[in-house]
C-alpha cells in the first residue's frame, strides 16, 4: 500500500514537472528565436503577462477558451512587434527597449485588470473554466507513463513538439541557417540580399507569441484566474534557460524539464504539508539559473552579434 | 531617386537630447490622457487632482519629495553603473538588502542608544548591505563573466523570498497579524525636514548623495576609469585599466546607493519592515536616470517628478477613481517615449542632389 502511495506521488511530481515546465519552455523557445537573430529581447515576461491577461480577458468575455488563446497570442505577438520594430529598425538600445516594454506590460496588465474588474477583490478573483487535459487513448492508461505525459494539457504536447521543430528550422532550413548566420554574421547575410532588420523583426514577432502562448497557459491551463504580476518571474527565467541551454533547443528542453521539476516538488510539498521553509524552495530556480550562468562561462555559443544593432553603413 | 536622404548624426548635441526629453514627456502626457478616458474618467479633472495632490500646497510637495526620496537613491545608484554600461537592474534587490540592514542593526544595538549613534549605524549598515547585494553581480560579471542583466533579476527574487522568510518567521512581530517585524526603536526614526508633515532629512541626505556621485564620476580618478569602461571597455583595458576591479567596485558603489533608500524607507518612513517596502523603486529608479541622461544632478529634476507622479496618481484615484496601478504604466510610457525621441533624434533629413 505504502509502495502504491509512493508511485503515485512520483507520478504526480514527475506530471507537474512537465505541466510547470510548459509555459517557460514555449518562451524559451521563442526567445531562442529571436536571440539566434541578434536581438536580445527582455520584454519576455511583460509579454507573458500581457498574453495571461489577453486570454483570460477574452476566454472570460466570450466563453471560448481558444479564442482566448489566440487572442494570447496575438497580443504577445503584438508587443514583440513593438519591440522588433525599436531595436531592429530604429536600433534603439535593446537592453532598454525590452525593460520598458516589459514595465509597460507589468503596470498595463495591473490597470487593465482592476478596469475591467472593478468590483472584484482579492479573496473572490473572477475566474474561467480551464482547459481539460488530453487523455491520449490507450496510452494514457499505461502506469505513471501514462499519468506523466499522456494525460497533459494540448498545449504541453504542443511545447514539447514545438522542440524538435524548432531544431529543424534552425539546423534543417534554409531560413534557418539564414536566421543563425543575421545573428553571427549579418554582414554576410546582408550580401546576400536578405532584408535584415525585417527578420529580426519576424523573429522578435515570433518570440513575444510564444510568450504570449506560455501566458495563456498560466490563466488558461493552469489556474483559471488572472492576478497582477502572477508570472512570477517565468519570463526571466526563460530569457535565463536561453543561455543556460547554450542557445540549442534540445538543452532549454532539459533545463525548462528542471525548472519544472523544482516547481513541482515545491507544490507537492506543500501539499503534503511539509513546512521546510518553503521561501527556500521557491528561490532555488533563481539560485540555480545563477550556478548555472557561472558554470556555463567559456563554453558559450551565445551568437556573435547578440544585441548589437546592425548597420550596413557603419564599418 | 529621393531628393533627401535619413542620416545618422556623429555627434548629439545637448538641445536635441533636451528636445528628446521634451517630447518623451509630451508623448507620454498624451497617451496618459487617452488612458484616463479609457478608465471612464474626466481628464482635466484627473489633472487638476493629479496637480493638486502633487504640487497643491506645502503638505503636498512634502509628500512628493518623500515619495522622490527612494527613487533619488536608486535612481543614482543606477546611474554609477549605467555609466559603466554595467546594466544594474538590482536596485530593487539592492534597496531591500539595504532596509535588512538597517532592521538588523537596530535589532542588535536596541533602542537604548541616541539618535546621534543610532542613525548613523542604521545608514552604514544599509550602505553595507546594499553594497555586497551588488558586489555580488560585480563578482560574478568580472570573475566569471556571468551576464549581469540576468544575475541581478535572478538576485532580486532571491532576497524577496529570502525577506518573505524573515518576516514569516524568525523576524515576525509575534503582536501582530500581519508578516512584518516589530516597531524600530525611536531613537532610528530619521528627524522631520518640515514639521508636521512626513518628510524627513532623508530626502537632503538623497540630495548630498547626487553631489557626491557627481563628484565621483567627473572630478577623480576612479570616476573617470568607471566612464572609460562604459565608453569602451576594450580601449579601457589596453589603457591599463582594471576593468575587473572598476567591474566590482562599481556595482558595490551601486548598490550601496540603493540600499541608502531602503534606509529612507524603514527607518525614515514605515518605521517596520514590511513586505512590500518597495514599490518598485529599482525600477523607477532606471527610468529616472534615463531621464536624468545617466547625470546625477539630472536625476534630481526627474526623481522629483516621479515622486509627484505617485502623489498625483494616488490624488488622481481618490479624486476620480482612475487606478492607482495606472502610475507603473505612466512611467514606462515616459522611458519608451524617450527611447524612441533619442533614436528619432539621432538622425536627420538632408536634402541630396541640390548640392550646388
Amino acid at each position: 500500500m505504502a509502495d502504491f502511495l509512493e508511485g503515485a506521488f512520483v507520478a504526480s511530481v514527475l506530471a507537474g514537472m512537465i505541466r510547470m515546465a510548459t509555459p517557460i519552455l514555449l518562451a524559451a523557445l521563442g526567445e531562442l528565436i529571436a536571440e539566434r537573430a541578434g536581438v536580445l529581447n527582455l520584454s519576455v515576461e511583460g509579454a507573458m503577462l500581457t498574453g495571461a491577461l489577453t486570454g483570460f480577458l477574452v476566454a472570460h468575455g466570450s466563453g471560448s477558451l481558444w479564442l482566448g488563446t489566440l487572442s494570447a497570442v496575438l497580443a504577445g505577438a503584438a508587443l514583440g512587434v513593438f519591440v522588433g520594430l525599436l531595436a531592429a529598425q530604429l536600433r534603439v538600445d535593446q537592453i532598454l527597449v525590452g525593460l520598458a516594454l516589459n514595465l509597460l506590460a507589468v503596470g498595463g496588465t495591473s490597470f487593465a485588470y482592476r478596469l475591467a474588474f472593478k468590483d472584484v477583490g482579492v479573496k473572490n478573483p473572477s475566474t474561467v473554466a480551464t482547459f481539460e487535459p488530453l487523455k491520449i487513448p490507450w496510452l494514457s492508461e499505461i502506469p505513471v507513463v501514462g499519468e506523466v505525459l499522456f494525460s497533459q494539457h494540448l498545449l504541453t504536447y504542443a511545447a514539447l513538439l514545438l522542440v524538435p521543430a524548432t531544431y529543424w528550422f534552425l539546423y534543417r532550413t534554409k531560413s534557418g541557417l539564414e536566421l543563425r548566420g543575421i545573428g553571427d554574421s549579418p554582414r554576410a547575410v546582408d550580401m546576400r540580399g536578405v532584408d535584415i532588420a525585417r527578420r529580426q523583426v519576424l523573429a522578435v514577432t515570433f518570440g513575444g507569441a510564444m510568450a504570449g502562448l506560455g501566458g495563456a497557459f498560466l490563466t488558461l491551463a493552469a489556474s483559471g484566474i488572472f492576478v497582477p504580476e502572477m508570472s512570477a518571474g517565468r519570463g526571466w527565467i526563460a530569457i535565463a534557460l536561453v543561455m543556460f541551454g547554450n542557445w540549442r533547443p534540445q538543452w532549454i528542453l532539459f533545463g525548462a524539464l528542471f525548472f519544472g521539476l523544482i516547481d513541482s516538488v515545491q507544490l507537492s510539498l506543500q501539499a503534503v504539508g511539509v513546512k521546510l521553509a518553503h521561501e527556500f524552495l521557491l528561490a532555488l530556480p533563481y539560485l540555480l539559473t545563477i550556478v548555472a550562468l557561472v558554470l556555463n562561462r567559456g563554453r558559450s555559443q551565445a551568437p556573435l552579434m547578440l544585441g548589437i544593432p546592425y548597420h550596413r553603413e557603419a564599418r | 531617386m529621393k531628393p533627401w536622404s535619413v542620416e545618422r548624426r556623429q555627434e548629439v548635441g545637448p538641445l536635441p537630447q533636451i528636445l528628446a526629453i521634451l517630447l518623451a514627456l509630451c508623448g507620454a502626457f498624451a497617451v496618459s490622457a487617452a488612458l484616463i478616458a479609457v478608465a471612464g474618467a474626466s481628464v482635466s479633472r484627473a489633472a487638476a487632482a493629479a496637480w493638486l495632490g502633487a504640487f497643491g500646497d506645502a503638505r503636498a510637495i512634502a509628500e512628493t519629495l518623500l515619495q522622490a526620496t527612494p527613487i533619488l537613491f536608486t535612481g543614482l545608484g543606477v546611474t554609477l553603473a549605467f555609466r559603466a554600461r554595467l546594466f544594474n537592474i538590482g536596485a530593487e534587490g539592492q534597496l531591500i538588502a539595504g532596509a535588512m540592514g538597517a532592521v538588523w542593526v537596530c535589532m542588535l544595538v536596541g533602542g537604548g542608544v541616541p539618535p546621534a549613534v543610532l542613525i548613523p549605524l542604521v545608514l552604514l549598515a544599509a550602505l553595507v548591505c546594499g553594497g555586497l547585494w551588488g558586489a555580488i553581480p560585480g563578482v560574478l560579471k568580472a570573475r566569471y563573466d556571468a551576464n549581469e542583466i540576468i544575475v541581478t533579476v535572478m538576485l532580486n527574487f532571491v532576497i524577496f523570498f529570502l525577506l518573505a522568510y524573515l518576516l514569516s518567521g524568525p523576524w515576525r512581530d509575534p503582536a501582530s497579524f500581519y508578516n512584518q517585524t516589530p516597531r524600530l526603536p525611536a531613537a532610528a526614526r530619521f528627524p522631520e525636514l518640515i514639521a508636521e508633515t512626513r518628510l524627513h532629512w532623508g530626502f537632503v541626505l538623497a540630495l548630498i548623495a547626487a553631489f557626491l556621485v557627481h563628484v565621483f564620476l567627473w572630478r577623480t580618478a576612479l570616476g573617470y576609469e568607471l566612464r572609460a569602461v562604459g565608453i569602451n571597455a576594450l580601449a579601457a583595458r589596453y589603457k591599463g585599466i582594471r576593468v575587473a576591479r572598476v567591474t566590482i567596485v562599481t556595482m558595490a558603489a551601486s548598490g550601496a546607493i540603493s540600499g541608502l533608500a531602503g534606509a529612507a524607507e524603514v527607518p525614515g518612513l514605515h518605521q517596520r519592515l514590511v513586505l512590500d517596502v518597495s514599490a518598485g523603486f529599482g525600477f523607477t529608479g532606471i527610468i529616472v536616470a534615463m531621464l536624468g541622461r545617466l547625470h546625477p544632478l539630472g536625476v534630481i529634476p526627474a526623481a522629483i517628478l516621479f515622486g509627484a507622479s505617485v502623489t498625483g496618481t494616488s490624488a488622481m484615484q481618490v479624486a476620480v477613481g482612475v487606478p492607482v496601478a495606472i502610475n507603473q504604466a505612466i512611467q514606462a510610457i515616459i522611458l519608451i517615449f524617450l527611447l524612441v525621441s533619442d533614436a528619432l533624434v539621432r538622425y536627420r533629413i538632408r536634402r541630396i542632389g541640390a548640392r550646388g
